[in-house]
């Protein structure tokens, strides 16, 4: 008898789960879990006249995602991966180095002041990503102030801007991700444990060594999941490299979005895809293990 | 904690901040400043171009656009949302783990992680098909809709079920002593003790919405352009200009108002950090 009521009451239980979390959960899986089935599919799939997806299955987007197309081979695209790939690792450096300086100045204010400087710091990053961009566009287009500068001091040809270009790139897509890394950073160095910077003191160590020895330890796990949340939309971004790269510096994440808006051609697009998740994921997966050799916990992780 | 730090190292400290600080917000600041810039031929700096902007069918339309899009999705979203973090905290199974268990976290975490790039072209894709094979799902408000609601209610069921984490389960237990059947007792013990997080959520929802650009983008047709988009085409089109100053010097006028204004109304405790690229 006990068996039998228990059943029932796990078969309650289930009905309840699917009448409420059913819908919702049947929603993801329509709008989103299967058309990005379909687009991984399309890219095994050759390409048509008009840059459709055409029947037999076909390796033939993969061969143009290598640099192979009609006109022979071409090292653009492998180019093109390997700009978005150092846009992403300097975009994590640069953030690194102004968000720990910014990070520890919060920590070191009354606890009272500290949501509110680090609100301070979130708050631009809740404007849209159009706005932000457009915003450096001003500040580093042909006639400001910033290129007048450079224009003078012999950096650029005169005439020239700051803007498109990689510098400009790196510039947005830094600004864009600055909070993602303060955020975990900010999260780490709050519970850190103080009486090892007083133990060092102590032995009478250096500042530097202080740092490297007591205080830097601490913030890996906040470090690590910042690298994350910053390379990884980074090495993606759409919106930066279109507004400030120009058409000389694209990114992955342009290139993929024109095979799909200006002149289309969705297996090479799909291709490119599959090829850019399986760099995030091996990324994600590096960092997982890093951070669980290191025996941190996810707790910064948003 | 200050006493751990020497004061000239806090003095270099609060120095290199400040850059960062100014970095942060002198580009949104040079906008707004250049919104008052002069009426061609004029000298005089002023509101000509926020003057400009009301006369303007194209943005008026734009933004009517964005709130009914905004409005409409995270109703749906937040009504989704809120059954899928209160069913997965009451209902699921503690007993058994593993693939199955783990299965409706997998589902609800797939739009939050995904590159919103891949989640648009995802669904230009399917709704391309879609309306190929059917004649239905023309690209427009109602797909965008759709592709928005998707990325709100997990959002929004997040939100949730962390406030059922912080409920006690014997509350649940009592009302159902008290013979209340799941409905009665999720309409009138649930709704009313979650009410926070539900609001909360539906305002996330929202300004997800209103910030949404990339998704929007890529799911929007030739009749259905929002806030974002209408910027997006006028500056790829024709770069800087005057009216866009003073169209971007409100919607972050907009945005850093009612971030501040949320922060001062809610609880310290429930002070939520997270930073959005709104993309």
């Amino acid at each position: 008898m006990q068996g039998r009521a228990e059943r029932t009451e796990r078969l309650a239980r289930a009905w309840r789960l699917w009448m409420t979390a059913g819908p919702g959960l049947f929603w993801i899986v329509i709008f989103l879990l299967l058309p990005s089935l379909i687009l991984l599919g399309i890219g095994f799939f050759s390409i048509g006249n008009y840059g459709n997806p055409h029947l037999p299955l076909s390796l033939e987007p993969f061969r143009e995602v290598a640099g192979y197309s009609i006109l022979g081979w071409s090292p653009d695209n492998i180019a093109t991966i390997l700009r978005s790939l150092l846009q992403a690792v300097s975009a994590a450096g640069l953030t690194i180095l102004l968000a720990y300086p910014v990070v520890f100045f919060i920590v070191t204010q009354p606890p009272a002041l500290r949501p509110l400087l680090l609100l301070f710091v979130i708050l631009p990053s809740w404007t849209n990503q159009v706005v932000r961009t457009y915003a450096w566009m001003e500040l580093l287009g042909p006639g400001s102030a910033l290129s007048h500068l450079a224009q003078n001091a012999g950096l650029i040809p005169p005439h020239l801007g700051l803007m498109p270009g990689i510098l400009a790139m790196q510039i947005g897509l830094t600004y864009n991700y600055l909070p993602y890394m303060v955020v975990p950073l900010y999260a780490a160095a709050e519970k850190l444990d103080w009486s090892l910077v007083e133990a060092g003191r102590d032995l009478y160590a250096s500042g530097r060594r202080l740092f490297w020895s007591a205080v830097f330890p601490q913030t890996i796990p906040g470090l690590l999941s910042g690298i994350i949340l910053v390379a990884i939309p980074a090495f993606g971004d759409y919106v930066v490299p279109t507004l400030l790269g120009g058409g000389k510096s694209m990114m992955i994440g342009s290139l993929i979005a024109s095979q799909f808006l200006d002149t289309p051609n969705w297996p090479y697009g799909a291709a490119l895809t599959i090829f850019m998740l399986i760099f995030t994921c091996a990324g994600l997966i590096v960092f997982r293990v890093m951070s669980k050799r290191l025996g941190s916990s996810e707790g910064s992780m948003i | 904690m200050s006493q751990h730090l020497t004061p000239p190292i806090r003095r270099a400290l609060l120095l290199t901040s400040l850059p960062v600080y100014i970095l942060l917000y002198a580009p949104l600041a040079l906008i707004a400043v250049f919104s008052f810039a002069p009426a061609p031929g004029g000298t005089a700096a002023g509101l000509h171009w926020y003057d400009a902007l009301l006369h303007a069918p194209n943005v008026l339309a734009a933004l009517r656009r964005s709130l009914t899009l905004a409005l409409g999705s995270s109703i749906l979203g937040t009504v989704l949302g809120t059954l899928m973090g209160f069913g997965l905290s009451r209902f699921r199974s503690r007993a058994r783990s593993g693939f199955a268990a783990a299965l409706p976290s997998l589902i609800i975490y797939t739009p939050i992680i995904m590159p919103s790039l891949v989640f648009g072209i995802s669904e230009l894709i399917f709704f391309n098909l879609m309306h190929n094979a059917t004649g239905l799902f023309a690209a427009g408000l109602l797909t965008m809709g759709i592709a928005h609601v998707t990325f709100q209610a997990p959002y929004v069921a997040l939100v949730v079920f962390a406030r059922m984490a912080g409920l006690d389960p014997n509350l649940f237990e009592a009302s159902h002593d008290l013979y209340a059947n799941g409905r009665q007792s999720f309409l009138h013990l649930t709704v009313p003790v979650i009410r926070p997080a539900i609001i909360g959520g539906f305002l996330l929802a929202f300004t997800l919405s209103i910030d949404d650009f990339t998704i929007s983008y890529f799911t929007a047709g030739p009749g259905s352009t929002t806030l974002p988009i209408y910027i997006y085409s006028a500056v790829a089109r024709k770069g800087i200009s005057p009216d866009i100053n003073a169209l971007a010097t409100l919607m972050i006028a907009t945005v850093i108002g009612i971030g501040l204004l949320q922060y001062g109304f809610t609880r310290q405790k429930d002070r939520l950090a997270v930073p959005r690229t709104g993309d």
